[in-house]
């Protein structure tokens, strides 16, 4: 890389000309990962395109439909922060407030997040629990793509070559909703070995909104969207939270790493999870 | 918090001054390896061996010589045969003819600028033939297994090494008759323990600068534990004359054990010699993970009988030590838990043996605690299993069974510097132990003991009164952060009666430097600290004869006078350290310079009472003893274990100077916390899979808590500085051992594999729920 391959852009049609360009090409957010792939000789991109002089990209809007647009390079410090997420979504911002230290959450970008896509990212996992969206844009225009159908594989994502995350999009909150985040990590700032994000509201003693997301225990976070689905309208007692652990426990496909072990993973879900339902019972009843 | 500490007042010893070189490091100001330059520097690199074990076939240049700025390729065919080792000379420079394991430098470069000489270090070709591999001491211990060093049995080795085939060395050591004693037990317990690789992880990674001077001499510096080290390596590797090479040090990132034998210095001064030109290499931290070495993986079987009422009776413990692919530290580090895996305790009958085994791994080293670390967890998780069979609280059951003053440490060495009674009735009071053992909550505590030694070898002092009357103290030995140059200016200042800032300590500098063996072993405050008190006397003793011409006295009746003057003793008249100064070198005698030097000489086994077999050292050091307590909370959905708090009585001897004595004890906690919960360097067939900090998880703020209780118990070792021992390892010894106690008390899981992970948490808390 020479100075002649870097560039700093200030709109997001200068971004996407620039990216479609050249296919070798990056765009770089905070850097916090992308800098570190290059030192360590993994990546190595013809040109950089900095993002950091693309106002459109810094913002936290709501949109006319009502869903909350966070741009791509918000911070992971400013996202911890973020008074828009109110209730449920709230995860959003214990997932921020948990990635890393607080030298990388004043680095990183929920759109480098996104785009990076570790398989032990906090973002993607709670992203899937409140049923995000994606926005992009390329030389082709602008589409959306829902979060469950962004993440695909080991590092592998729906963007293609010449795509700019625009930002993240959220849906409103469930009303009366809670959510919990929780993240087992080796020491605090480490990539997780497993995380689970749960949204839940509750009218009287029924299930009105649940939403469970597992993390770190395979390619990318697993949601059951059925099995979550059977419990509406129920007490949410043990057997169903049982029921719904142990489906979530055999979707998983965990492998050994240098954190953990797949055997823990797949013992740690039903517990995480278990724990976390509880803990969001225990906040709607408290209205907390 | 501050600790306690009660003795018979002194001018300069037993106080906390600040390190004499906070400011320059707090500043930002201190110099280390990787800010050196020298003009006209040259950069070095190296290419790292893909495989764990290989025949080097050919090797191919071209490329990278063809680059713009490189100047020199150096590779295995560029080196003569000449090997180093601290007991066993099996290592050679760089890998000649095969390499052993993956990550081993098989070729280097120097080039104009760092990026250009590692970019060209990936161009050199190498041509190998695969060979198969050894990956764990049992493997390398079967027979037929692939064989490192077939030209062992030739190798220079500096004690009657038992070694054949991959056993690099075997250890034995016996006392009263094992044997026979397990029939006059009540209760036998027997366990097979595990531990795993720890890195060192030194902030600054290795590197070394050298340059070639136009008469030939060869000016080397390096982050190091011992110039002496570091020259002796070079020169046995490369096979040139001590007077030809010159090592000194900056000021060092720290070293515990990694840096006392050779890392890079020996490609950079071969690179240096080859371009003419002074060259730098700094490693990386994944190559400072991948080649310069770790702590040993153990295995120890170890079995305990005592009587009913708690008494011991005999202990037997067996050792199965990966090496990895080069002796280095390996005999010492066998020798040393041979001896310690008793611990501070009095067992009539007691055996200890153990091989450690060459295997395709990395080579594993001297690390803090030298083997202790590993048998202390054995011995003194199974002593808490004893004690809950018997119903005995575990300090009480320790209370009954350690050494008492006069006893003899197991092979036979007097101990005469005893305060383990003291420290295990200290931490019992200070952790509020029979309280909080009594509450089973979420929390739980645990207890252990360990005896570590200070001492070995040779050391040497000097102390030259400068022109105005203040001096110079000259060691050689390296402050690798630890402290020592303030300490042994204390203890020099207090010998002399004299401000601390009249003493400029020089750094270490094999052209200038009396020997010092090291930084390691516990030793520098005990032994170097000892040649100080000597040299300074010898300074002492010329002072005064001065002096008594100046005051028309006898030498026998004068005395020092704080601040630097002598008088004669009930007189009000006296001289100056200036006016003798002064004197000394413009008219009288000659200027003062004192010296001192010695040699750790007591003896480590005593035949009349142990047998011994393939000991690699045989005056080992003096001993410092400690008790712990931890507290640990364990999350019961997880299975993770937290630390709460810890508890600490180290018997010093005495503290020179009490606030780095905890120093020492804040970090060995930490680094043993990391130790026992997080840390584990894991292999992937031969291939170190974590060699990042991303991936190598060490405890940080958040994980060590804040409140490292400490207590120092003073009971005076009779030759040491004014009664001082060591203290840098011991404060990791005593960790994992009461961690793992402390996890048993609140989960009631025993744990008997090295790191306590959550996984391993968790397991038991099922198992125990099921059973
Ligand atoms: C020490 C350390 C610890 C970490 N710990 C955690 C953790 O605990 N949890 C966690 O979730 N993450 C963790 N991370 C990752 C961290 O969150 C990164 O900040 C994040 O992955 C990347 O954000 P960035 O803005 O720095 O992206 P960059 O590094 O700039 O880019 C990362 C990748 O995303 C692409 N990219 C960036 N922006 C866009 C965009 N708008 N559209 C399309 N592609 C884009 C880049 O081209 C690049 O490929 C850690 C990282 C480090 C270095």
């Amino acid at each position: 890389m020479t100075e002649a391959g870097y560039f700093d852009p200030v709109s997001v049609d200068e971004v996407v000309a620039l990216l479609a360009a050249d296919d070798e090409a990056k765009c770089v957010a905070g850097g916090a990962s992308l800098v570190a792939m290059m030192n360590a000789r993994l990546v190595e991109p013809s040109r950089l395109v900095s993002l950091r002089h693309v106002e459109e990209l810094k913002k936290i809007e709501t949109a006319e439909d009502g869903w909350l647009q966070i741009g791509a390079l918000v911070r992971h410090c400013d996202v911890a922060i973020a008074d828009e997420l109110a209730d449920g979504n709230q995860i959003l911002s214990q997932a921020a407030s948990l990635i890393a230290n607080p030298v990388i959450r004043d680095m990183g970008t929920i759109g480098g997040s996104v785009g990076h896509f570790d398989p032990a990212a906090d973002y993607p996992v709670a992203l899937s629990a409140l049923g995000a969206e994606i926005e992009i844009a390329s030389e082709k225009g602008r589409r959306r793509i829902p979060v469950s159908n962004f993440f695909v594989d080991w590092y592998e994502t729906a963007l293609e070559p010449g795509d700019l995350i625009t930002c993240i999009r959220v849906p409103p909150p469930p009303t009366g909703s809670t959510g919990i985040y929780e993240k087992l990590a080796k020491v605090k700032g480490d990539l997780g070995i497993a995380m689970v994000a749960v949204i839940m509201a509750m009218q009287g003693d029924a299930v009105s909104h649940l939403a469970v997301s597992v993390g770190g225990c395979g390619p990318k976070p697993i949601r059951l969207p059925e099995a979550e689905q059977a419990l509406i309208g129920g007490s949410i007692d043990e057997a169903a939270i049982q029921d719904l652990v142990g489906k979530l426990s055999t979707a998983s496909d965990p492998v050994d790493d240098v954190r953990a072990s797949a055997a823990y993973r797949k013992l740690l879900i039903p517990r995480l999870v278990a724990q976390a339902i509880g803990q969001a019972k225990v906040n709607l009843r408290d209205g907390s | 918090m501050v600790a306690e500490k009660t003795t018979n007042e002194m001018y300069q010893v037993g106080k906390s001054i600040p390190k004499v070189d906070a400011r320059e490091k707090v500043l930002g100001r201190a110099q280390y390896i990787a800010e050196l330059t020298r003009p006209n520097m040259l950069f070095g690199a190296m290419l790292q061996s893909p495989y764990a074990h290989a025949r080097i076939i050919a090797y191919d240049t071209t490329a990278a010589e063809k680059v713009t700025g490189v100047k020199c390729v150096l590779t295995g065919d560029d080196f003569e045969d000449h090997k180093m080792g601290p007991f066993i000379k099996d290592e050679g420079a760089i890998a000649k003819g095969k390499v052993r394991y993956m990550g081993e430098p098989v070729a280097c470069v120097a080039a104009e600028d760092e990026e250009t000489a590692r970019a060209a270090a990936l161009l050199i070709n190498v041509e190998y033939e695969e060979l198969p591999t050894v990956l764990s001491p049992e493997a390398a211990l079967e027979a037929g297994a692939a064989v490192l060093h077939e030209d062992l049995a030739d190798y220079f080795k500096v004690f009657e090494a038992i070694a054949e085939n991959n056993l690099m060395s075997y250890t034995e050591i016996s006392e009263g008759d094992v044997d026979k004693a397990w029939d006059e037990c009540d209760l036998i317990v027997e366990n097979v323990y595990e531990t795993q690789a720890q890195n060192h992880l030194s902030l600054e990674p290795c590197g070394a600068l050298a340059e070639v001077e136009p008469d030939g001499l060869i000016n080397l510096w390096s982050a190091n534990q011992s110039v002496f080290r570091v020259q002796a390596n070079v020169c046995e590797c490369l096979g040139l004359p001590m007077s030809r090479v010159r090592s000194m040090t900056p000021k060092v990132g720290a070293g515990f054990g990694n840096k006392m034998e050779a890392h890079i210095q020996p490609l950079c001064v071969a690179l240096a010699l080859a371009t003419k030109r002074p060259v730098k290499m700094i490693l990386s931290r994944e190559e400072d993970f991948e080649t310069v070495r770790a702590r040993h993986p153990f295995k120890i079987r170890c079995k305990t009988g005592v009587k009913k009422d708690g008494t011991f009776v005999a202990r037997e413990v067996e050792l199965l030590l990966d090496g990895g692919a080069f002796a280095d530290d390996s005999p010492g580090v066998l020798g040393n838990a041979t001896l310690m895996s008793v611990g501070p305790y009095h067992f009539p009958h007691a055996k200890a043996f153990g091989k450690v085994a060459y295997t395709n791994h990395l080579r594993f080293a001297a690390f803090r605690g030298f083997g202790n670390p590993q048998v202390t967890f054995a011995g003194e998780a199974q002593i808490n299993d004893i004690a809950d069979k018997l119903g005995i609280d575990p300090i009480d059951l320790r209370l009954k069974n350690v050494l008492a003053k006069g006893q003899q440490w197991f092979g036979g060495q007097k101990v005469d510097s005893n305060g383990i009674y003291e420290c295990l009735e200290k931490v019992r009071v200070s952790s509020d132990w029979d309280n909080k053992r009594k509450n089973s909550g979420e929390n739980g505590i645990g207890i252990s003991v360990a005896g570590h030694i200070s001492g070995l070898l040779a050391t040497g002092a000097i102390v030259r009164m400068l022109e105005d009357g203040t001096f110079v103290l000259n060691t050689g030995a390296t402050d690798i952060g630890q402290g020592s140059d303030t300490v042994l200016t204390q203890i020099c200042a207090e010998a002399l009666q004299i401000p601390i800032d009249r003493i400029r300590t020089a750094t270490p500098d094999t052209d200038a430097s009396p020997y010092n063996w090291g930084t390691t072993a516990s030793r520098v405050t005990y032994t170097t600290g000892r040649a100080v008190v000597g040299a300074a006397e010898d300074a002492v003793r010329q002072i005064k004869d001065y002096a008594a011409i100046v005051l028309e006295s006898l030498a026998d009746d004068l005395e020092l006078r704080e601040g630097g003057m002598v008088g004669i003793k009930g007189a009000n008249k006296e001289v100056s350290f200036f006016e003798i100064a002064a004197m000394t070198h413009w008219g009288v005698g000659g200027p003062i310079v004192g010296s001192h030097t010695l040699v750790f000489d007591q003896s480590t086994i005593d035949p009349k009472r142990a047998v011994a077999k393939g000991m690699p050292f045989t005056n080992i050091g003096v001993f410092t003893f400690a008790a712990m307590v931890s507290e640990v909370a364990i999350n019961q959905v997880t299975g993770k274990a937290s630390a709460e708090g810890a508890w600490y009585a180290v018997d010093v001897g005495q503290a020179i100077n009490p606030g780095l004595v905890e120093g020492q004890i804040d970090g060995g906690y930490a680094q043993g916390l990391g130790y026992a919960l997080f840390e584990e360097m894991i292999w992937d067939d031969g291939r170190l899979a974590n060699p990042t900090l991303m991936d190598y998880k060490v405890p940080g703020t958040a994980e060590v808590p804040y409140d490292i209780d400490t207590t120092i118990v003073e009971h005076p070792e009779p030759d040491g500085p004014f009664g001082a021992k060591g203290v840098g390892e011991i404060t990791l010894v005593t960790v994992p051992a009461s961690i793992c106690n402390a996890i048993t008390h609140a989960s009631g899981v025993r744990l008997r594999k090295m790191p306590f992970s959550p996984e391993r948490v968790l397991n038991g808390i099922i198992e125990n729920e099921i059973t």
